[in-house]
């Protein structure tokens, strides 16, 4: 294989400053939504725990923290990370770069509209978002947008050799939009309960599965390559990564709901195909730590790239727990527990912030020519990240598995009905596991405070350095729509 | 500092954003006053730097990457600029223009590709999703034959089927499953959820299972725990949404004898007002 520099390197100069913009103001605008979602989903535990003290149901609080979480901090974040790297691997000008700022402000707003129709009851109540069915269709329209600049960017490339990025990217930004179209479709008056609720699954499965590892772990290939300036251990583990992860997609959200109402076959096909979700993660995960062998030492003024280091290994323990309860025999424990609740949060608040946080940290100098304002927020964030995520999956694991077990023990020994007045005696235990889980959110918010801290103190008061500009090769191309084929 | 760094601007050929910026960072670094620096800028001067900045990997670049440039007439460009270069003198020599397979820069490239399409890698994600959709989604949520043994399709009134609506929109199922499945730890919930069902399954239980709660408690208690009673949220809805979801939930009887078989007199009392 012969070893080639991507188009990194070309430009025309002060061409690139506009473009790298564009990705500035998505890493800014994503870091407002994290703290926002952890406020929010630090009150959806809250509701869990003290659901009588609570104003607002878990549902609905749920629900807003989800639409925050997913939409307005890791597709805002990591569609900023494509459009970070598209024109450093492509050689081409980032297309319509004033669509994605129409994006970025269609996005941001949308959510903001989406939380109001939550909180106000206007929405469906379906799982992740539960939004009425009319705010599908804008929100189909702008997830659509980084699937068309990654496209068209692509299509007017001047490299003409990938790196493995842009696999991921490509992936990603193709699957995002089909995922929500799915999920569209699961308003559609002839499906039945059961499709509803598969296809609600399918798409909080394939977001996590799709877009935050996939393109989080692509971006992430990227970062650690350029940053330490050393090459890719393995081509071919990144392939296995990228194409497991697409595979493993869906199969442990339908686990979640094994002996159900469907047919009886899916429980043994999610079980068995739900093992590439570990293949992927760990594949990601080997390749870079082969990549890193050697270098470790140089992490030390690399925050961003421990970041996404940490992002990985938890990505790792996340697939490996998901994985682990898709086998029929644990989901008779797990399922419908709040097992699944810490599946769904270590992947979004633990790998996907830690994965957007791995390229923010390291991209975010050289798009806005000043450097990270401190390294100790940074640091705090990685350190109360793992910490408080940790701490709440594990409360959250133990109280689905607690819950899970007095279900079965209780209908055992005919202690209590569990659908009943005995509820809430059986369930006793798990309540105490939700109180410390609360306690470990208060940390993981702290640390997602730190997050936003670092990003925004980088671009205010972050000191003057000498900033990356893209120099393009093309000078003349057109911007928009020209293609070069 | 507009005047000068517009100057400045003018005379390095780039943005005047990023010659203020990086005339702060040159002041800093050399110990001048950022007016300083853009004065020399705009008279065309350079301004030595301590330690020049690092030219970044960006630097080498194979031959074959720039002949399968389609552009070749296009004179090679500079690289990614660390501006200011405090003009052209500065500027690194092109990176095309090594022959021979030399690089500029002694370190090795590190961001390796390989000659490919990229819209094979389209066409590979594209179908993959179709066949994970029609295999995990459309697969198990097609409906199955039940031939002649029973159906858990409920026959909802129209006030349980309003009510239905609050049940999701107040995110209901977010705490409550309506499905009841053939293992152990559900005994005792209902009949077992079929695939034709017509509640709304849900997919945590972190409240009890309303498969069947209208065989277990009357309307006043629904109400009561709607309202706040125990442990259980206050919902706050209007009165008429709240008839409707006590109808939903008071209608929710998937056992066979409970339709005949009311509760208890209060909960049959209050089901026919929420009916009507």
């Amino acid at each position: 294989m012969a070893a080639t520099q991507t188009a990194d390197i070309r430009a025309l100069l002060g061409a690139g400053a506009d473009d790298d913009r564009v990705a500035a103001a998505h890493f800014l605008v994503g870091a407002v939504f994290l703290v926002l979602a952890g406020a929010l989903e630090l009150f959806a535990l809250f509701s869990l725990r003290f659901a009588g003290l609570s104003p607002v149901s878990f549902g609905r609080a749920e629900s807003m923290a989800n639409v925050t979480v997913m939409i307005g901090f890791l597709v805002v974040t990591l569609s900023g990370g494509i459009y970070y790297v598209l024109p450093r691997l492509t050689g081409a000008r980032l297309w319509r770069k004033e669509l994605a700022i129409l994006g970025l402000v269609g996005t941001s707003g949308l959510v903001v509209i989406d939380l109001l129709a939550v909180v106000l009851g206007l929405g469906d109540g379906r799982q992740p978002f539960g939004l009425p069915w009319w705010l599908h269709i804008p929100m189909l329209g702008l997830l659509t947008i980084p699937f068309a600049i990654t496209m068209m960017t692509i299509r007017r490339r001047e490299e003409k050799r990938s790196f493995v990025t842009l696999w991921f990217v490509i992936g990603g930004a193709t699957w995002l939009p089909l995922l929500y179209l799915v999920y569209f479709a699961g308003d559609l008056p002839f499906v039945s309960s059961l499709g509803e609720a598969y296809t609600d699954l399918f798409f909080t499965a394939g977001f996590v599965t799709l877009w935050v590892f996939t393109v989080g772990s692509g971006l992430f290939y990227y970062t650690v390559v350029k940053e330490l300036e050393i090459p890719l251990a393995s081509r071919q583990l990144a392939a296995v990564g990228f194409w497991s992860l697409g595979f493993a997609a869906v199969w442990w959200g339908t686990a979640q709901l094994v002996f159900g109402p469907g047919p009886g076959w899916i429980a043994g096909v999610s079980a068995a195909l739900g093992l590439a979700f570990p293949i992927g993660a760990l594949a990601n995960a080997s390749s870079v730590s082969l990549t890193l062998q050697g270098h470790w030492e140089k992490l030390g003024e690399k925050p961003g790239v421990v970041s996404g280091v940490l992002g990985l290994y938890l990505g790792v323990v996340v697939a490996v727990l998901a994985s682990f309860a898709s086998f029929p025999s644990v989901g008779s424990v797990t399922a419908l527990t709040a097992y699944w609740e810490a599946i769904e949060y270590g992947a979004l608040f633990g790998v996907g912030a830690l994965l957007a946080a791995g390229l923010t940290f390291e991209a975010l100098p050289r798009v806005s020519g000043r450097d990270l304002s401190s390294l100790d927020r940074p640091r705090s964030f990685n350190r109360w990240t793992v910490i408080g995520v940790g701490g709440v999956m594990l409360c959250l694991l133990a109280a689905g598995l607690v819950s899970g077990y007095s279900w079965v023990a209780g209908s055992n020994s005919a202690a209590y009905v569990n659908a009943g007045e005995g509820w809430a005696e059986g369930a006793g235990a798990a309540d105490v596991l939700l109180l410390i889980a609360f306690g470990f959110g208060i940390i993981a918010f702290i640390g997602q405070l730190a997050y936003a801290a670092a990003v925004i103190g980088t671009v205010t008061i972050g000191r003057a350095v000498p900033q990356e500009v893209l120099v393009y090769r093309t000078a003349s191309a057109p911007e928009g729509d020209a293609a070069d084929e | 500092m507009s005047e000068l760094s517009a100057a400045a601007a003018a005379a390095l050929g780039i943005p005047e954003a990023i010659v203020e910026r990086s005339a702060a960072a040159r002041a800093t670094e050399t110990g001048m006053t950022v007016d300083e620096v853009l004065e020399v800028w705009a008279g065309g001067g350079d301004i030595p730097t301590a330690a020049a900045p690092p030219i970044p990997e960006e630097v080498a670049e194979e031959p074959e990457a720039a002949e399968a440039a389609p552009d070749e007439g296009v004179p090679p460009s500079p690289p990614p600029a660390v501006l200011p270069p405090a003009g052209e003198e500065t500027v690194p020599p092109s990176p095309a223009a090594p022959s021979g397979g030399e690089t500029v820069s002694g370190k090795p490239p590190v961001l390796v590709g390989e000659a490919d399409n990229p819209m094979a890698v389209l066409v590979g994600v594209v179908a993959l999703f179709v066949a994970v959709f029609l295999v995990g989604l459309v697969g198990p949520a097609l409906p199955a034959e039940n031939p002649g043994a029973r159906s858990s399709e409920l026959p909802y009134s129209e006030a349980a089927l309003r009510g239905q609506h609050v049940y999701q929109s107040v995110g209901c199922a977010s705490c409550h499953t309506q499905m009841a499945r053939p293992v152990v730890a559900d005994v005792g919930l209902g009949a077992v959820t079929l695939n034709d069902s017509n509640q709304v399954l849900g997919s945590r239980r972190f409240g009890p299972d309303l498969s069947d709660v209208g065989s277990r408690v009357s309307a006043s208690q629904i109400e009561g725990v709607i309202t706040g009673l125990g442990e259980h949220p206050s919902l706050s809805l209007s009165p008429g949404d709240l008839d409707d979801l006590v109808a939903y939930l008071l209608e929710s009887q998937t056992m066979e004898a409970a339709p005949e078989e009311p509760a208890d007199e209060e909960g049959a009392a209050e089901e026919e007002p929420a009916e009507s």
